[in-house]
């Protein structure tokens, strides 16, 4: 069965690229335009990996961070996350820190704009870490 | 000489009870000495042509509050200067309020000008419930008190224009820092807003270089790398940009830690060997260890190290050396990118700190914006940095210098911005 990816992001574009972009290389990709949809299909689709973008209107990617720390989310709490967005890593961090007072434990983070190899690299490495799980 | 006098008896006296109080007591001890029924000191305002009772002692509310006196008659001669008496008021056709007078049981009445200098303010009026005569000294007595008034209520519009005054830069200050301040958010928001869109183009050009759209030609690989190039450049721009803001408004405090010099340098000399290596420039490191620990944004240091490392190996040739130095000298750790380049022209030197100046003009991979925000990184942490070229012990290209001071001071600014990601 293929590999499924959940790729939250609010910008049409991004989910347009990824989507091409993973399929292409057999993945199975399903996408949420923000952190509430994205939780939806967590719950629907139980991807293997979950591609977040942090900021989105509404529910933003912190959010959905913190949201799966939470008891409740325990089920999907071992899905891996990859932050995709345009916010620079420490930054990100940072302020994840000062709201939450958690480290914002993620599997991987990518700074925007994409590059292909880099990206698709970080998916096998992330896919392999749980595939020894 | 009678000024001067009154002058320095106020000063003392003003400065003790309060320019309220002081006329109040001029008022009231003027009434009772002179055995008058009440004592008014008028204002007169020039615009309006209309006297006001500014200090009153021993009139009723009613009288004080019967209508506008206007500068006619009585009031016009005293106001240029002349002692005028009203034995009478009742049969004194000059009177402006005759009924409200005879009500307050005012008989005669005394009206001298309140000069301060040789301005007249306004004036000194007693009155007095019976007949009454005056004597030659008597009014050269009252016309000093009369005197005393008016410098004491210069005093005071003195005391409000500066008061007025001091209110109104405060108010301006208020007003620039926060046009200041909605500027860098807005320069912020823009930056965050003109990121997203290039970062989704550049996304699609890398996504379809690889293939993912079917093969491309050897000009469209070009062109579409030429594109990507671009687009880094102003992504490299709008970064500049937030770090600047980021620097102007104290966003960075969050990022201050304490951090250890060693490691700094240590990261950035691993940095810059990436950087240079490629160039075929060796990296020749000098740290003279022990270095301290620092509280300070490590993300900056290191930002400010390798922004001098990259100018530096983009004017060194292929086979040239960039030295890094660093060591404790007195209170501060100095740190210095050396390199064997082209140097910096004499007449570029006292502008390479500022914001958008481009020493090479056809480079356009420069935002003009790097040096600048080295200097706002070293002096957000208190630092100081200086450029020289040629390097003098060598003779050739240039070395940037920065000293940052040890220990735990920063510079940060008092307005508070949303936290990065909060402007979506």
């Amino acid at each position: 069965m293929a590999v499924k990816i959940l790729v939250i992001d609010d910008d049409p574009d991004i989910i347009d690229v990824l989507s091409v972009l993973l399929e292409g290389e057999g993945f199975e990709v399903v996408t949420a335009r923000d952190g509430a949809e994205g939780l939806e299909k967590i719950k629907l689709e139980n991807p293997d990996l979950i591609i977040l973008d942090l900021l989105m209107p509404h529910v933003d990617g912190f959010a959905v961070c913190n949201m799966l720390k939470d008891p409740r989310w325990a089920r999907w709490s071992d899905i891996p996350i990859l932050v995709l967005t345009s916010v620079r890593e420490e930054a990100s961090r940072r302020r994840y820190e000062l709201e939450t007072g958690m480290r914002m434990d993620v599997d991987d983070y990518v700074e925007k704009p994409i590059d292909p190899d880099v990206i698709l690299e970080r998916i096998k490495k992330i896919l392999a870490r749980k595939e020894k799980i | 000489m009678r000024y001067e006098l009154l002058y320095e008896i106020s000063k003392p006296v003003i400065a003790a009870a309060g320019v309220e109080n002081v006329l109040r007591a001029i008022v009231e001890s003027t009434a009772k000495g002179t055995g008058a029924k009440g004592c008014s000191l008028l204002t007169y305002d020039p615009v309006t042509k209309k006297l006001e009772h500014r200090v009153t002692y021993g009139l009723s509310r009613k009288f004080i509050n019967k209508g506008d006196v206007l500068a006619e008659s009585i009031e016009k001669e005293v106001l240029s200067g002349k002692v005028v008496v009203v034995q009478n008021a009742s049969k004194d056709k000059r009177i402006q309020y005759p009924e409200e007078t005879a009500a307050e049981g005012i008989v005669s009445i005394l009206s001298l000008p309140m000069r301060s200098k040789k301005k007249i303010k306004g004036m000194l009026r007693l009155y007095f419930a019976e007949p009454r005569k005056f004597i030659k000294e008597e009014i050269e007595f009252l016309d000093s008190i009369a005197e005393l008034s008016g410098i004491v209520l210069e005093k005071a519009e003195q005391h409000d224009r500066a008061a007025k005054d001091a209110d109104l830069a405060m108010k301006e200050v208020v007003k620039l820092s926060k046009e200041r301040e909605n500027f860098i958010r807005f320069l912020s928001m823009v930056a965050h807003d003109l990121k997203a869109p290039l970062a989704a183009v550049e996304s699609y050009l890398k996504v379809m270089l690889r293939g993912a759209t079917g093969e491309l030609t050897e000009k469209q690989q070009q062109w579409i790398n030429r594109s990507i190039q671009r687009i880094d450049g102003m992504l490299e721009l709008i970064s500049d940009l937030l770090d600047i803001s980021r620097l102007e408004t104290g966003q960075i405090q969050t990022e201050l830690q304490t951090v250890s010099w060693s490691k700094v340098l240590e990261n950035s000399i691993d940095i810059a060997k990436g950087l240079a290596g490629p160039k075929g420039i060796e990296v020749v490191a000098d740290i003279q260890e022990p270095l301290p620990d620092i509280f300070a944004s490590e993300i900056r240091l290191g930002q400010l190290i390798n922004n001098l490392v990259s100018n530096s190996c983009r004017f060194t040739p292929q086979g040239g050396h960039i030295y890094i130095k660093a060591k404790v000298e007195g209170d501060n750790v100095v740190v210095s990118v050396e390199d064997e380049g082209t140097g910096i022209k004499p007449e570029i030197m006292p502008h390479i700190f500022e914001d958008f100046f481009k020493g090479d003009k056809d480079a356009p991979e420069s935002t003009g914006l790097g040096l600048s925000i080295c200097k706002r990184i070293v002096e957000f942490h208190n630092g100081k940095i200086w450029a020289e070229s040629p390097v003098p012990e060598t003779g050739k290209g240039a070395r940037f210098t920065f000293s940052i001071p040890l220990g735990a001071t920063c510079n940060l600014p008092q307005f508070d911005l949303p936290k990065e990601g909060e402007m979506k």
